[in-house]
């Protein structure tokens, strides 16, 4: 389970402070996979990254229990003028994992061919996600969280995830950020929505969607 | 929903989670190493030949000019021995003087992993660049002693504590200036004339202290880094005892800017990481 207690985070931008979230207190349990829903520029990213502990809130405090991964996001994480291989090994290493088990997964999983031995300055978007996405699976993670990365990619191999995914899903859970609905109704079986530094669980994805709809159109 | 258990509240601090983090920790550094060297230079041949070109020119041109200065040695000593005990040592301190700014740019996305922290990366870019020097100098040592006569080292303890002066010095220096950069571009531009190359003439790479006129002399001794490069040399040297030596000095200078260096890192290190 991963839980936020009085989490706050905000930025400084040229028309004032921007409250991305206000004194959040919300629990993720584990059996769950969640799609958190935004308008742009709510904050969805950074409090993907705050879960992930890739950034410190301004104040409060994470408590997790789980063996979390990374976010995975477009970029991020990866050193672009080393190859696949070079990253797949160094991930494996500072998660713990043997680096030749999670080289031999990522190489079969992510069919990146012979690009799997070029920098990865190379890669096109969609061939970073795939990337991320099977070096974070030959880790065995029990949440994954992940940002709008599952967008990118052809239908066969978004299919071949959501398989694979759907096949770990006794033992893992997914926080998911996307702007599109069938990929969350798709995945997840609740979703919460970020609104004005606030976020609010809601246990089934109908309510959730009808919170969004309106305020998408409130901002149209 | 929301009744937490007691025990959230305070951090644990009992010895089996501090283990666990060293390990975490220790696991990061081997990565982050492992991964420095292999792009440095593992990716092609060159890269590791790059580390010897600048000390070996240099060696080659203060044989050279001792040659057409008809002179035998320097001061007594071996003139190959003296340029590279000066010289490998004092690029300890350029390298890492320019390093410490970069490692950081260089690494950000890998700050993406919770486990990656700053401290990590610097930690491993000091221990990759202190482990460079020593082979530098270990193999430049045995190629010479190979060529002409083999050396007599006095005191490997106390050289390696005159290289680690020199690189502590280097890192907090280059912490200064990495961290203030975000803030004020231009210092990035200015370091290396402004420090660096005066820096490379006055620090004894080419003379001891011994070999100065006394008034220059008592200027050129308030560089902490010419105290460090002769207790390199009265280190390495039998037949070579620095009288000029302040311990205290050095030693304050070196421990004084590595401890700013790190504070100054860990003030703006947010900075930093927002501007990108």
């Amino acid at each position: 389970m991963i839980r936020l207690e009085n989490v706050s985070k905000s930025y400084r931008t040229n028309s004032g402070t921007n409250h991305v979230l206000r004194n959040v207190n919300i629990e993720f349990p584990d059996s769950r996979s969640i799609g958190i829903l935004g308008l742009n520029g709510t904050g969805k990213s950074t409090l993907i990254r705050i879960l992930g502990k890739a950034e410190q809130p301004d104040s409060g405090r994470i408590f997790c229990d789980t063996r979390v991964s990374w976010p995975l996001g477009y970029s991020g994480g990866f050193q672009n003028n080393l190859t696949a291989r070079e990253n797949c090994k160094f991930v494996a290493r500072i998660y713990g994992e043997s680096p030749k088990y999670v080289e031999e997964f990522t190489c079969e999983f992510a069919e990146l061919g012979e690009y799997f031995d070029m920098p990865m300055r190379f890669y096109s978007a969609g061939m970073r996600a795939r990337f991320a996405f099977a070096v974070s699976f030959a880790c065995n993670f029990e949440c994954y969280l992940v940002d709008e990365a599952l967008e990118t990619g052809d239908a066969r191999y978004k299919e071949k995830f959501r398989l694979a995914f759907e096949e770990r899903r006794n033992g893992c859970s997914v926080i998911l950020v996307s702007h599109n609905e069938s990929t969350i109704r798709r995945t997840c079986d609740s979703a919460a929505v970020l609104e004005n530094g606030e976020l609010t669980l809601y246990d089934n994805l109908k309510e959730a969607f009808q919170v969004y709809k309106f305020l998408q159109s409130r901002a149209a | 929903m929301f009744n937490l258990p007691e025990s959230v509240d305070k951090p644990d601090f009992s010895l089996g989670n501090i283990l666990t983090g060293l390990k975490v920790q220790s696991r990061v550094i081997y990565a982050l190493i492992l991964r420095d060297a292999q792009t440095r230079y593992g990716r092609h041949q060159l890269g590791f030949l790059w580390l010897f070109i600048e000390p070996l020119f240099f060696v080659l041109m203060f044989i050279l000019f001792k040659v057409y200065m008809r002179e035998k040695d320097t001061g007594g000593m071996h003139s190959a021995y003296f340029m590279t005990s000066g010289l490998v040592p004092f690029l300890l301190f350029r390298q890492l003087m320019q390093n410490m700014g970069k490692c950081i740019d260089n690494s950000r996305q890998l700050l993406a992993f919770p486990q990656v922290t700053t401290f990590d990366v610097l930690l491993a870019t000091i221990i990759i660049e202190f482990a460079a020097t020593l082979f530098v100098f270990v193999s430049l040592v045995v190629g010479i002693s190979l060529l002409d006569v083999p050396p007599n080292i006095e005191d490997p303890l106390m050289l390696l504590i005159g290289i680690f002066l020199l690189g502590i010095t280097g890192a907090g220096v280059g912490l200064i200036f990495g961290s203030l950069s975000p803030l004020y571009p231009s210092l990035k531009t200015i370091t290396n004339p402004l420090l660096g190359r005066p820096l490379f003439i006055t620090s004894g790479i080419f003379f001891s202290a011994e070999m100065l006129p006394a008034g220059l002399r008592e200027y050129a001794l308030y560089n902490p880094l010419l105290h460090m490069v002769e207790i390199v040399r009265s280190a390495f040297f039998i037949e070579f005892e620095s009288r000029y030596i302040d311990w205290h000095y050095a030693c304050l200078f070196a421990l004084g800017l590595f401890l700013c260096g790190l504070l100054c890192h860990q003030v703006f290190r947010n900075e930093v990481m927002k501007r990108g």
